[in-house]
């Protein structure tokens, strides 16, 4: 049993026209024990920077709260909010800096630059970037997520038929997967708003 | 390098003893003497001459002899006070005003800009006012390259305090720490101290709005209203008369502009002149803090009648 399969999570990320959409699993379980259905795995970093943490819980914890020590401090410096290609690369940076006792989660990180055009990437522990134009995916259940991404993806979708694809990816990859699931926790960000959404699918 | 110069002659030594001339010799301190004095002599004479003061009761300003102990900012002066702190004060008192006020809603601080030069390249960032953390700003007087070191200081000191509790550090641990900092070069390191005063604005959940002012000595204290840089004895006495407790925020503002209309140097109050900004809670219950826009400002000043040349105060 891996570390990274010791609470497990899926986390994906879609983009499309102008707007991007996160969404994540909510259960926190130990190994096959069921612990909590309400865990946060994505959190805002400001109105149009969003991280999703897969992995060990304890990990996506405090990598975020750094990161947030890390964009507060940027923001008070440069009198504005980090751009998403930014904050990836700080993401990066601050995984590759334990490269040898590294933070066991994976980031999936969802943003809108400038133009309003979505940016997403995700990278291994260890801060590996990888940049997509379509989407991006992590955790327990990343390869179901891979597949029903893939299958159900189109480019440049609005923001109500982008939460519709990515909830039900979400829901059908987290229910191959005994690990992830209870539900899922949706942002479908747009320039004009960021809409949460809780869904209910197979609570197991 | 001490160099020893021997000459022979027959010529009388030079001294100041002589009538027709009078002569300053060097001490190994680098200041000046009547006397030519090896180090023995220099100590055994200091001795002799703290004898002869305390005897004397001589409160001198700065006093040939306190030259001594203004060299280094780690030694205390005979009458136990710590001149480069002293000294620090002082380049404050020729720097910009900023004045603090409490009200029963927020806290407000107006800033007086003292470069203002058509050639300047107006940033949006400020040069008085700065946010340390979502609920604390503060304002600046003094040596603006200290300022920036010792703002960094408290924004990370902010940063860490709410990464290890998960909540925003309480305005006075704040103030303490940064104070603590200061402290630090009035003591060891050999280092002088930093020529900054601040008046820290905030609100933390356990004692509501908070005014904190320090000095370069590292004292800090809690006021309901507080003047740093020129002229802040005057503007510390007209705020005593005039200030009300349980003000609103506006009557703060009109109070403040008040104030430094008549303690500001120059003929006129204009917005350039000015940075103004306010601490409080939005409706939703989080803090805020407002810079005021120079059009803002310049409103605020038609609005209380201040933008006519200050009057000639006494």
């Amino acid at each position: 049993m891996s570390i990274f399969e010791y609470n497990g999570s899926a986390v994906v990320a879609m983009g499309g026209k102008n707007c991007f959409a996160i969404a994540s699993d909510r259960r926190l379980g130990v190994q096959l024990q069921t612990i909590a259905t309400d865990f946060q795995r994505i959190s805002k970093i400001h109105d149009r920077v969003f991280i999703g943490l897969s992995g060990l819980a304890t990990d996506v914890q405090t990598l975020y709260q750094r990161l947030v020590f890390r964009h507060k401090l940027y923001q008070l410096r440069e009198e504005r909010d980090m751009k998403p290609e930014t904050f990836a690369s700080l993401v990066s940076a601050i995984l590759y800096e334990k490269r040898f006792g590294p933070y066991l989660c994976q980031p999936v990180i969802a943003g809108l630059g400038e133009d309003d055009k979505p940016f997403i990437c995700t990278m291994d522990s260890i801060g590996a970037k990888e940049l997509a134009k379509d989407f991006v995916v992590s955790g327990t259940a990343s390869e179901s997520l891979y597949g029903a991404c893939e299958a159900m993806y189109k480019p440049d979708m609005e923001a109500e038929e982008l939460f519709e694809t990515i909830s039900q990816a979400l829901l059908s990859s987290v229910d191959r997967d005994c690990l992830s699931g209870w539900g899922g926790h949706v942002y479908v960000v747009t320039p004009t708003e960021i809409k949460e959404r809780i869904l209910k699918g197979r609570m197991d | 390098a001490e160099t020893l110069q021997i000459v022979v002659s027959s010529s009388p030594v030079p001294s100041h003893a002589n009538d027709k001339e009078s002569y300053l010799w060097r001490s190994h301190t680098g200041g000046f003497g009547t006397t030519l004095e090896s180090r023995g002599s220099c100590k055994r004479n200091q001795g002799i001459e703290n004898q002869k003061k305390s005897e004397r009761k001589v409160s001198s300003a700065v006093s040939n002899m306190s030259r001594r102990y203004d060299s280094r900012t780690t030694i205390f002066s005979p009458e136990g006070r710590l001149y480069q702190v002293e000294y620090a004060m002082e380049a404050i008192g020729n720097a910009g005003s900023a004045i603090g006020i409490l009200a029963k809603d927020g806290v407000v601080l107006i800033g007086e800009k003292k470069v203002t030069s058509k050639l300047l390249q107006t940033s949006t960032s400020a040069e008085k006012m700065y946010k340390i953390d979502d609920h604390v700003a503060c304002a600046v007087a003094g040596i603006m390259s200290d300022a920036n070191i010792l703002i960094n200081t408290a924004r990370v000191q902010a940063q860490r305090y709410t990464f290890m509790y998960q909540e925003p550090m309480p305005v006075e641990q704040l103030v303490q720490s940064l104070c603590d900092t200061k402290q630090g070069y009035t003591q060891f390191g050999g280092l002088r101290p930093f020529g900054v005063s601040f008046l820290f604005a905030g609100w933390d959940k356990n004692h509501g709005f908070q005014l904190y002012m320090s000095d370069p000595s590292g004292n800090y204290g809690g006021w309901k209203a507080a003047a740093v840089g020129a002229n802040n004895q005057a503007a510390q006495s007209i705020l005593k008369q005039d200030y009300k407790d349980d003000a609103s925020r506006e009557e703060v503002v009109e109070l403040a502009l008040k104030v430094l209309s008549k303690t500001m140097d120059s003929t006129s109050l204009t917005s350039e002149k000015l940075e103004l900004a306010e601490v409080f809670l939005t409706p939703s219950g989080s803090v805020q803090y407002h810079v005021h826009s120079p059009e803002s400002l310049t409103k605020l000043l038609v609005k209380h009648g201040v933008t006519q040349p200050a009057a000639e105060t006494s």
